[in-house]
């Protein structure tokens, strides 16, 4: 589980520290002010079965499990450990127990924590919550959402972990300076573009998908750079705790250029597809949120993604396949060798994989990319199972970090992103050092998050 | 779908992500292929995909249309596969025999893509697992196949000498001229 | 396919593989005959041996149970003992063939069945284990050849027309000097058979300098079969109607299952038969294997804690290896003394220099490349079952208490063993049967279940984590004078018992009984009882204790300003056999030297020193080293081996070869580590193995004292692990006390 994820444990430092630069010359009053709220002075909604059953889909489609359940957990009821250098964090109780849970939340107040980042009484989240994101959300998803955890999940009592941050770093009114400036705004954004399809998925993918949360690179203040189709830096692609989240964008090598929209769609709801198959932190995406979208959703996202432009500056002369002679001088490297001896197996010695079931190595993004970390990080500790339909996957990859040194897996990953035109580039054992000390091996246990 | 397997087109009714290991030995009963891990890391599972070693838990059938397959079951009835079983009776080399089945069909392979591999590139291909750790006795075998003169320690990796042939400056003699300890036993 | 699978199975094999026919129309027979007739189809027939059913035969002596001659002069042997990679089936067809006068060649051997004639480990037990195979059945097997030749010869006598007395034997022929007429044993075997099987006190053994085969680097029976897919494992076997299963475990043992969440989800899956709950897992039975493994991975289970009243061991949610390491060391239980000797306390006060350090060892996996498995079969009012075993006899009783079965209504089988290191004991919780037979019973088919190696390396027993601490009082010449070494760990033996029953031997072997002339010494054990599953891991206490005493005693020697070499032959001086061994294997290496040295290929090396006394047998191994990229490498293994006698020098090298593997593999890098409960290996990917290019050179020297002989298979291990870190340990001027090397990093 500690493998699992530190997602946006960077993030949370980052905004602390800027939160607290920006707070010593901010406003109280900024910061002690409670957003509105549509919801203020509305009573409980009504509820009915269907409502709940929405809300139990708006929960998937923004990953609420990922971050609030445990493997092996009671559903909702927090606890998830996400380390930062300032000590670590962890995800609360969102189950409807009365004390220790959301039960006693308001729709509203509910709404202020979703869309705002401010508790019931007051207290600033920090980011790693994705508000900013969650700010588009609509009123009707959030009310569903609401009467979803109020009605759908059961009542846990089980007490929030403080977090190990020390006074004065874990001063929280400072975050509301860094969400006036970086917030995203209030309000859900109307279609766009006369495709209701486009305009779904522009919704999901900015809103409840929070897909920018790891694949938009983010500022100074560790805010991401845009939050929708307006920035050219949105979805461009970013490296998040150990992994290189690649360009959602229209890009050539490190993008989406390749895929069609039904490739998108198959690799959310399946986890792989021709091109590759997930792995990483995107793994937990798929297995928990992405797969139980519904196929029209899916295909929502992909119309949306397919609509952001490249940047053909940012990436790059385009891949072209070329052909790597083992028999010649590039095999009779010690990288090639462990290729051969390790890798070849599953994805072949043309580097092409075994696709949809094992994926190629040759033109993917982590092979184009120049930033090595989702290679380092997969050769080094393999991936999770994927998980799709119920069913575990038939094959994954194994971990290397118990059989190849820094110096052997730098050989093994330089020889991958170097051939088949990958133009990733060289890594050094130094890269390795670092990403081994600093990751974990995946499990190669099959888990869904627990949602009941 | 339809699969060639050692000259023998076979009709085999699973799905299309199941490993070939397992359509070999459960739909076709041909067990000689073994399971060892599952995860390509052992090599116990290795057969032929048009005469290049494959790792058959780690091979989707899906891709296997138009391909020949060969397994362990047909070794014989390779040119190459024969020579390299005898090198292998020669050489003592199996033990438990859970990995050889695996090994053979490495060191084929690698035979027929190459016939006189330096040491370097069959230390390269012969990666193969053994538990048992036979990895001497094969690497003994290997050389004999690629016709490296025999010598009484170089790599036959290990050294047999009971102390009674050790004795004699004679037995040292015959033991080296011999080659291979475990016949030098014998005099 | 449009056939049923099994159909295709069975034509397949009438098809194409008569070889499994026929052994599938063996094993029908003998389902017919019961198991009391112990079918052999034999030369020698059942008629007979129930003829003499009324006398009692003592273990290994009733010719007809383990004897066929066929007409071909082939012979059929029903082996005492498995064979698992050890050689152990030639080795018999070397004795057996010894005494009976036929060339070990002609031998087909195989696993006997169950029953008393085959208990002739000293004639009580049956197992293959502790090395002993040979050395505890040598006279017996000796002598059932030779009693199978005296009836050859009484059955020639009438025949040549002449007394026995004038017959000799020539291999595979009874031979009538004087006339110059012979009998093949094929031919004789019929008639041989209506004779009684005489009294083993009549017939006399050869002279050892008579003997043809034993003693020979004979070829192996089995490496044929082994080359070309031919030889059949448990994992292998199959019967008509069969259905396969997969299991999951509770993640942590003692866990029991609770709901299943997606039960009739899973029960829909491709090729899926039933699912079954079984203690503390939960097991999919399918037409194919694949398809119960893949649902048994889907099962998604709600894993409970066990109520108090459980017997389980249980794996409790925080242990950890690392801090269950920590608290080994500094545990406080009261020390048991296994072996006091002298004044230890008087010894220390008069030291010169006293020295002292904590050593540790690692939870290792047996990691047999075979992954268990067993299949199970209610017909006929009979259970057959097969599964690897490394003691039938023991197994048998359990399954019998298990299924209520009376003794002769089960049959066991005995497959060859894809490797074993004494993996394949009766440990609860560890083995595949009794799933099976509850599968088997519940269905009404056949069951065969495998375990993926991710369940394996789950549930596989460890081999014991220990803390060792040490210390040593030297005198002015840097000689030790006292050594103490407290030993806080469980027991294999009293792990698998799960309570302590007096001293466990298996915990401190290695430790105890040292030839070195250290006249004060105090050896104990804290018992510290943990959560893991505990076995016999090949050469047991020894794989772990010698590591620590050898590598204790090269500290000795260094405070001592000693070289090791010197100083276990000054300590060893009264001892002849030792210092023979130890002057072999250093001559063996070109002489004794320590380095470190550059070798011609620019690389820095070092020469460490090991000795063990394991199984009967003594070894002492010396190995060389270098530390590349921050890993150690090593590069040529010397080891002396003094069986006392021996039967087969080629086996016996290649057991050396083999349990230098699993001895380097051990100390460079096998560790099975726990966090929060968990393993976090369970596949080679993160337990990793020794693998080819880490094999080094290893030569080999027997030495044949004449002692009694002691046994083969586990004793070439336990010196190489502290060869190995001594010389590590020199090199790099880091002294290792802990395995694996990996875990450590080296600067050199
Ligand atoms: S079983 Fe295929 S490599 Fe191990
Ligand atoms: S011979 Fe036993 S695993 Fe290789």
């Amino acid at each position: 589980m500690e493998g699992r994820k530190y997602k946006r444990l960077s993030i949370a430092l980052g905004v602390a520290a800027s939160a607290i630069i920006v707070g010593a010359v901010g406003c109280w009053a900024v910061a002690t002010r409670t957003p509105a709220s549509p919801f203020d002075g509305a009573g409980e909604p009504v509820v009915t079965p269907a409502l709940v059953q929405h809300g139990a889909y708006v929960a998937r489609a923004a990953d609420c499990v990922a971050c609030h359940s445990l493997p092996n957990g009671p559903a909702f009821a927090g606890g998830l450990k996400m380390p930062t250098p300032l000590g670590a964090i962890y995800a609360t109780n969102i189950t409807p127990d009365p004390k220790t849970g959301i039960g006693a939340y308001t729709l509203a107040e509910f709404d202020r924590a979703l869309r705002h980042g401010v508790a019931r009484d007051g207290h600033r989240l920090y980011p790693a919550m994705p508000y900013p994101s969650y700010a588009r959300m609509t009123d009707g998803d959030v009310r569903a959402l609401y009467v979803y955890f109020k009605q759908g999940v059961k009542p846990v009592a089980q007490a929030n972990h403080q977090s190990d941050i020390p006074w004065p770093l874990n001063m929280r009114w400072p975050l509301a300076i860094w969400n006036v400036l970086f917030g995203g705004p209030g309000e859900p954004r109307p279609d766009l573009a006369g495709d209701p399809l486009w305009s779904r998925g522009a919704y999901l993918v900015q809103g409840p998908g929070h897909c920018g949360a790891c694949h938009t690179p983010r500022g100074l203040a560790m805010n991401e750079k845009g939050l929708d189709e307006r920035s050219r830096s949105y979805l461009a692609g970013a490296e998040i705790d150990g992994w290189y989240a690649p360009s959602l964008r229209g890009d050539h090598n490190l993008g989406l250029a390749r895929w069609s929209e039904d490739d998108i769609a198959g690799f959310l709801k399946n986890g792989r597809n021709g091109h590759g198959v997930v792995f990483g932190s995107m793994t937990d995406v798929v297995n928990n949120s992405t797969q139980f979208l519904t196929e029209q959703d899916a295909q929502a996202i992909a119309r949306y993604l397919k609509s952001l432009p490249g940047d053909a500056g940012r990436d790059g002369a385009p891949w072209r396949y070329e052909v790597v002679a083992f028999d010649g001088p590039a095999g009779d490297t010690p990288g090639a060798r462990t290729y051969q001896a390790k890798c070849a197996f599953c994805h072949g010695l043309d580097g092409k994989g075994q696709a949809p079931w094992m994926s190629p190595l040759a033109g993917t993004a982590s092979s184009m990319s120049r930033n090595p970390a989702s290679t380092i990080n997969i050769t080094l500790n393999g991936s999770g199972r994927v998980v799709a339909g119920g069913v575990p996957d038939a094959y994954h990859m194994p971990a290397f970090r118990a059989q190849l040194s820094d110096r052997e897996m730098a050989e093994v990953i330089s020889f991958v992103r170097t051939s088949w035109g990958n133009q990733g580039g060289e890594v050094s054992a130094k890269a390795v050092a670092t990403a081994r000390a600093e990751t974990r091996p995946a499990s190669s246990v099959p888990a869904l998050l627990p949602t009941q | 779908m339809e699969l060639r397997i050692n000259g023998v087109t076979r009709e085999v009714d699973a799905e299309p992500d199941t490993p070939l290991l397992w359509v070999l030995r459960d739909n076709l009963g041909m067990t000689g292929t073994k399971y060892g891990c599952g995860v390509a890391q052992c090599g116990a599972c290795s057969v032929l995909l048009d005469g290049v070693v494959t790792r058959s838990c780690v091979t989707p059938i899906d891709g296997l249309a138009g391909h020949e397959i060969t397994t362990i079951e047909a070794i014989e009835a390779d040119p190459v596969g024969a020579r390299v079983v005898a090198a292998w009776v020669e050489h003592q080399a199996p033990q438990c025999g859970y990995c050889q089945s695996g090994q053979v069909m490495a060191a084929t392979s690698l035979l027929k893509q190459n016939a006189h591999p330096t040491d370097d590139e069959i230390g390269a291909a012969m990666v193969n697992l053994c538990r048992c750790g036979t990895y001497n006795a094969i690497k003994a075998a290997m050389r004999d196949l690629v016709g490296v003169a025999k010598t009484a320690d170089a790599d036959r990796g290990a050294v047999l000498a009971t102390s009674a042939v050790m004795l004699g400056a004679a037995g040292a003699v015959l033991a080296a001229t011999r080659g291979e300890g475990s016949e030098a036993a014998d005099v | 396919m449009s056939e049923a699978p099994i159909q295709d199975l069975a034509e397949l094999q009438l098809d194409e593989r008569p070889v499994n026919l026929s052994r599938r129309g063996f094993l029908l027979r003998s389902v017919g005959a019961g198991a009391g007739a112990l079918v052999l189809g034999v030369g020698l027939n059942a008629g007979s041996a129930r003829a003499q059913a009324a006398k009692t035969f003592a273990p290994g002596t009733r010719v007809p149970a383990f004897l066929e001659i066929r007409a071909d002069n082939t012979v059929r042997l029903q082996s005492p003992f498995v064979e698992g990679g050890q050689g152990v089936f030639t080795a018999m067809a070397q004795i057996v063939g010894e005494e009976l006068d036929i060339d070990p060649s002609a031998f087909v051997v195989e696993n006997a069945p169950t029953g008393p004639d085959y208990l002739v480990v000293n004639g009580v037990m049956r197992i293959t284990g502790g090395s002993m195979s040979v050395r505890t059945s040598y006279e017996t097997m000796r002598r059932l050849g030779a009693l199978a030749r005296h009836m050859l010869l009484q059955a020639a006598a009438p025949r040549l027309g002449a007394p026995v007395e004038a017959l000799s034997t020539e291999p595979g022929r009874v031979v009538h000097k004087a006339s110059g007429r012979s009998l093949s044993y094929g031919e004789l075997a019929p008639h041989a058979l209506d004779l009684p099987v005489p009294d083993p006190t009549t017939v006399s053994l050869k002279s050892p300098s008579q003997f043809r085969w034993i003693g020979k680097g004979v070829a192996r029976l089995d490496v044929r079969d082994k080359s070309t897919g031919k030889a059949v494992y448990a994992i292998d076997e199959r019967v008509e109607g069969m259905l396969h299963a997969a299991v999951q475990h509770a993640p942590r043992l003692g866990l029991t299952v609770g709901a299943v969440g997606n039960e009739d989800q899973v029960k829909a899956m491709r090729g899926v038969h039933s699912i079954h709950r079984l203690p503390g897992a939960v097991a999919v039975v399918a037409e194919r294997w694949w398809d119960a493994r893949r649902a048994a991975e889907a099962l998604e289970v709600d894993w409970r804690e066990p109520g108090s009243d459980s017997t389980l061991r249980y794996m409790p949610a925080d242990f950890s290896t690392e801090a269950f390491a920590k608290s080994l060391a500094a545990s406080q239980i009261k020390v048991d003394e296994a072996e006091v000797k002298g004044d230890v306390g008087a010894a220390f006060q008069a030291a010169k220099t006293t020295i002292e350090a904590t050593y540790h060892s690692q939870f290792v996996n047996h990691g047999q490349l075979e992954p268990p498995s067993a299949l199970a079969w209610f017909h006929d009012g009979l259970l057959e079952l097969w599964f690897p075993n490394q003691a039938p006899d023991m197994f048998l009783a359990d399954v019998a208490k298990r299924t209520g079965l009376p003794p002769e209504k089960i049959k066991i089988h005995s497959p060859i063993l894809g490797g074993f290191f004494g993996r394949h004991f009766l440990y609860e919780s560890a083995n595949p049967y009794p799933q099976a037979i509850e599968l088997a019973k519940a269905t009404g088919r056949p069951i065969k279940l495998i375990w993926s190696r991710e369940e394996e390396f789950h549930r596989d027993v460890l081999r014991p984590m220990a803390a060792v601490q040490f210390r040593a009082g030297l005198d002015a010449e840097g000689l030790p004078t006292v050594v103490e070494a407290i030993s806080a760990t469980e027991g294999p033996t009293e792990g698998i018992a799960g309570k302590r029953q007096g001293l466990d031997p298996t915990a401190l072997e290695g430790l105890t009984n040292k030839s070195y002339a250290i006249a004060n010494r105090r050896i104990g054990q804290r018992y510290v009882k943990g959560p893991a599953m505990l076995g016999y891991w090949r050469s047991v206490g020894n794989s772990m204790n010698d590591f620590f005493y050898e590598c204790f005693l090269d500290e000795i020697a260094d405070a001592g300003k000693q070289d090791p070499f010197e100083l276990r032959l000054a300590l060893l001086k009264d001892n002849p056999r030792l210092i023979t061994l130890l002057k072999a294997a250093a001559e063996l290496s070109g002489g004794w030297k320590r380095g470190p040295y550059k070798a011609p290929d620019g690389s820095r090396r070092a020469r460490g020193l090991g000795m063990a006394s394991p199984f009967g047998t003594e070894t002492a191994a010396i190995a060389e080293v270098s530390v590349e990229d921050g890993r150690v490498r090593v590069h040529e293994v010397w080891q002396a081996i003094d069986p006392g006698s021996i039967v087969n020098p080629a086996i016996i090298e290649a057991q050396v070869n083999s349990a230098v593997a699993l001895g380097l593999s051990q100390v460079l890098m096998e560790e099975a580590v726990y966090e929060n409960g968990l393993r976090t290996s369970r596949n080679y990917d993160l337990y990793p193995i020794l693998p080819p290019e880490q094999m080094p050179r290893v030569h080999v020297k027997i030495i044949e004292s004449g002692a009694k002989m002691g046994g083969i298979g586990e004793p070439g291990l336990p010196a190489v692990p502290p060869a190995v870190a001594n010389a590590v340990s020199h090199l790099t001027r880091q002294r290792v006390r802990s395995m694996p090397l990996s875990r450590l990093t080296f600067k050199a």
